[in-house]
Parts: C-alpha cells; structure tokens; sequence
C-alpha cells in the first residue's frame, strides 16, 4: 500500500486536523462542560439556597427563644407577685379575724360579768327580801306583836344592809 | 538486520486539482484521527449520562473531576479566571493529544506520529497567541513590540515567534516518532537476539521472537505511555504559558 513520506505537511491534512480540532472542541464543550457545568452550578445553588434556608431557621429559633425567655421570665415575677399579694392578704385576714375574735371575747365576757352581776344582785335582793320576811316573823313572834310590814321595811333594810355589810 | 519505518499509509486518494493543495488523501492519520474523535466523544456522552445534582455515581463522579482538573489546571496556570474560555480548547487539545498518542498502544498508528497534525494544532495555538497579543495591546503595540529591547532585535524576534509553533510541533512529533522508531528497533533487535539465541538449540525456534513477549512492554511503559502523557501534557502546558504570557504584554 502506498505510504506517505515519514516527515512531511500534507496540505489536506493539515486543514482537515485544524477542523478536527475545532469539531472536537464544540463535542467536548457540548457533551461534557456544558452538562457538568450545569450540574455543577444547580448543585452551588442548592447548597447556597441551604445555607441561607438554615440561617434564616436559625434566626428564627434565636427569635423564639428570646419570646420564650422573656415570656419565662414575665410569668415569673407574675407568680411572685401573686404569691406576695396572697400572703399579705391572708396575712391581713388573719390579724381582722383575731381582732374579731378578741373582740367578740371581750363583748361575751363583759356580757357574762354583767350578767352575773345582775344575778348576784337578784339573788341578794332575794335573799333581802327572804331575809327580811324571816326577821319580820321572828320579830313578831318575839314581840308577839304584828310588826306592819309598811311601818318597819326601812327599818329591816337597814338592819339588813348593815348585816351585808359585816357579813 | 533491516528496519523500514514509514510514513502514514493512504487509504484513498481523492483528486483535488487545486494546484498548491494537492491531492485530499485518506490517509491512516485522519482515519485514526476520527476513530479518537468518536472515543473521546463517545465517552463524554457515556460520562455526562444520568447527571443528577444529588447521589451522583461514580461515572458523573468521573466527569466532574475532569471538569474540575481541567478548570484547575487552567486557572491555577494563569492566575484567576480570565481565561475560562480557554478551558475547553485546551482541554480538546489535551483529550485529543493524549488519546491519539496512546492509541498506538492497540497496534494503530497515532495521529501524532504525523507531522500535519501536529502543525495545525501549533499553527492554532500561534494564531491564538498572536490574537491575545494583538487583543492586549493593539496592533501598532503587537508590532513595536518586535522592536524591543532595540530596534536592532527585531529579526531575532520575529524569528523567535516563528519557531514558537515550529517548536511546539517539532517536539511533541519528535517525541512520537522517536518513539515508532526505538519500539522497531527493539523488536527488531529482540527478535535478531532470539533467533540468535534460539537457534543454537533448534531452527525452529529460531523462527520464534520469544524475547518480544514481554520485554517490549516495559520498554513501551516509557515510550508510549510515559513520552504520551508527557507530550500531551507538555503541549496543552505551553499553550497555556504562551497565551496567559501573550495577554500580558
């Protein structure tokens, strides 16, 4: 078979390998850079597009947390507060029901003295008049004589009365 | 011993008539030179198959790191991304270098082993130098610049220019052939010792080149693969240097 000469330009060839280079430069570009490149620069996006989606979560958390801490700590001093003023009521409470209680001690027990007293003065009273009645009739009896009760009363009462009083 | 090294055979022989061109030959050059064409874009297709943003497979895996080398090694060799467009010549001319230098490792002749196709890579390489020259500085600042440092350079420096293709051509052909022409030699020589060797004990395994199995294969691990790589590479480097150099001025 014929053979070309070991070194040598063959015009013909020389253009057609010019164009070669340049087909197989727009096959090179087309079926490998223009597709990876793509891909390449989807995915670039994709994980800058979760950066950013994790940021912004982030920030919202960070947000959320200091609602909820503010929130937290609102309700606190709220409790506390309730808690005091619960305390000081019932203190408040307590003291007016002791004061009642005492008070109404005092009113009973005054009540019961009065109450004693007008008995003991009854009692005396009565124990004046039996008294006196007994005086009457040993009198008479003594005297054999009827003592009018109207003419001696103030007589018997102010023996009577001196009696109370040695007794 | 008689070893006969040959230039590219001719397939067919197409009748031009255009008096500097010549004859179109089919030659094994262009022939092989579509077959790595189909390869290497055969294998783009298979690589880019099923792309797919998230749970990529190995192959996508592949493709990309390719992308990437070829964008590293473009960026990292003119310092940024000024020459992005870039990447895809320079990644062509790498893939087609490469591919075609090691084709002869199935028994092919590399397009490489071709002068012609090494000149029109270089010629478009100094078109493309020349183009940024003249886009960096104009016209009238490309020209004074073969004046410089004096006016006295200027042939110098025209030469200069010229021998940048011519050299880059020059080399990665060299290489190549060099290459042809030592694997002949050591089969040649190999099958002589054999023969030599051999035939001291029967005629009939004379016949046989047992040294060729084998031995060959370790001495090709450097000239084909190790000088292919290298060349491309080499290549695709200086086209690099001279255009990011080019721009520049």
């Amino acid at each position: 078979m014929e053979t070309q000469s070991l070194v040598t330009i063959i015009p013909w060839t020389f253009i057609a390998q010019i164009l070669n280079l340049f087909i197989q430069l727009y096959l090179i570009k087309r079926f490998l850079f223009k597709p990876i490149n793509e891909v390449l620069e989807k995915r670039r996006q994709l994980a800058d597009k979760e950066i950013r989606e994790a940021r912004e979560a982030q920030e919202k958390a960070d947000s959320l947390k200091q609602q909820y801490e503010n929130n937290l700590s609102s309700a606190h001093a709220e409790a506390a507060q309730i808690v005091s003023e619960a305390q000081k009521e019932a203190e408040t409470k307590a003291e007016e029901m002791l004061r009642q209680a005492e008070n109404t001690a005092t009113s009973i027990k005054a009540k019961a003295e009065a109450d004693i007293a007008q008995e003991r003065k009854k009692a005396i009273n009565a124990a004046k008049d039996e008294i006196g009645g007994l005086a009457m009739d040993i009198a008479s009896k003594v005297v054999e004589k009827e003592i009018r009760e109207e003419d001696h009363r103030k007589l018997i009462d102010e023996f009577i009365d001196k009696v109370g009083e040695a007794s | 011993m008689n070893l006969e090294v040959n230039g590219a055979r001719i397939f067919a022989r197409i009748h031009t008539g255009i008096p500097v061109l010549g004859d179109f030959l089919i030659s094994e050059t262009l022939v092989v030179s579509w077959l790595v064409m189909l390869i290497i874009t055969g294998l783009c297709i298979f690589l880019t198959k099923n792309l797919k943003v998230e749970n990529i497979s190995k192959r996508q895996a592949i493709a990309e790191m390719l992308v990437e080398a070829a964008n590293n090694l473009v960026r990292n060799n003119t310092g940024g991304n000024k020459f992005d467009k870039l990447i895809p010549f320079v990644s062509a001319l790498f893939a087609t270098s490469i591919i075609s230098n090691l084709i002869s490792l199935v028994g092919l002749r590399s397009p490489t082993a071709d002068l012609s196709t090494e000149a029109a890579w270089a010629v478009v390489v100094f078109i493309m130098i020349t183009g940024t020259k003249i886009k960096a500085s104009g016209v009238g600042g490309y020209l004074k610049g073969f004046t410089t440092p004096i006016p006295v350079m200027t042939p110098f420096n025209i030469l200069s220019e010229l021998a940048t293709p011519v050299s880059m051509a020059c080399r990665h052909f060299g290489n190549i052939l060099s290459g042809i022409v030592i694997n002949g030699l050591i089969y040649e020589s190999l099958a002589l010792a054999s023969a030599a060797l051999f035939g001291m004990f029967s005629s009939f395994l004379a016949k046989i080149p047992i040294l060729d199995v084998g031995i060959p294969a370790i001495l090709s691990f450097y000239f084909d693969w190790f000088t292919g790589v290298m060349q491309a590479f080499i290549f695709t480097m200086l086209t690099i240097m001279y255009i990011a150099n080019a721009a520049e001025e």
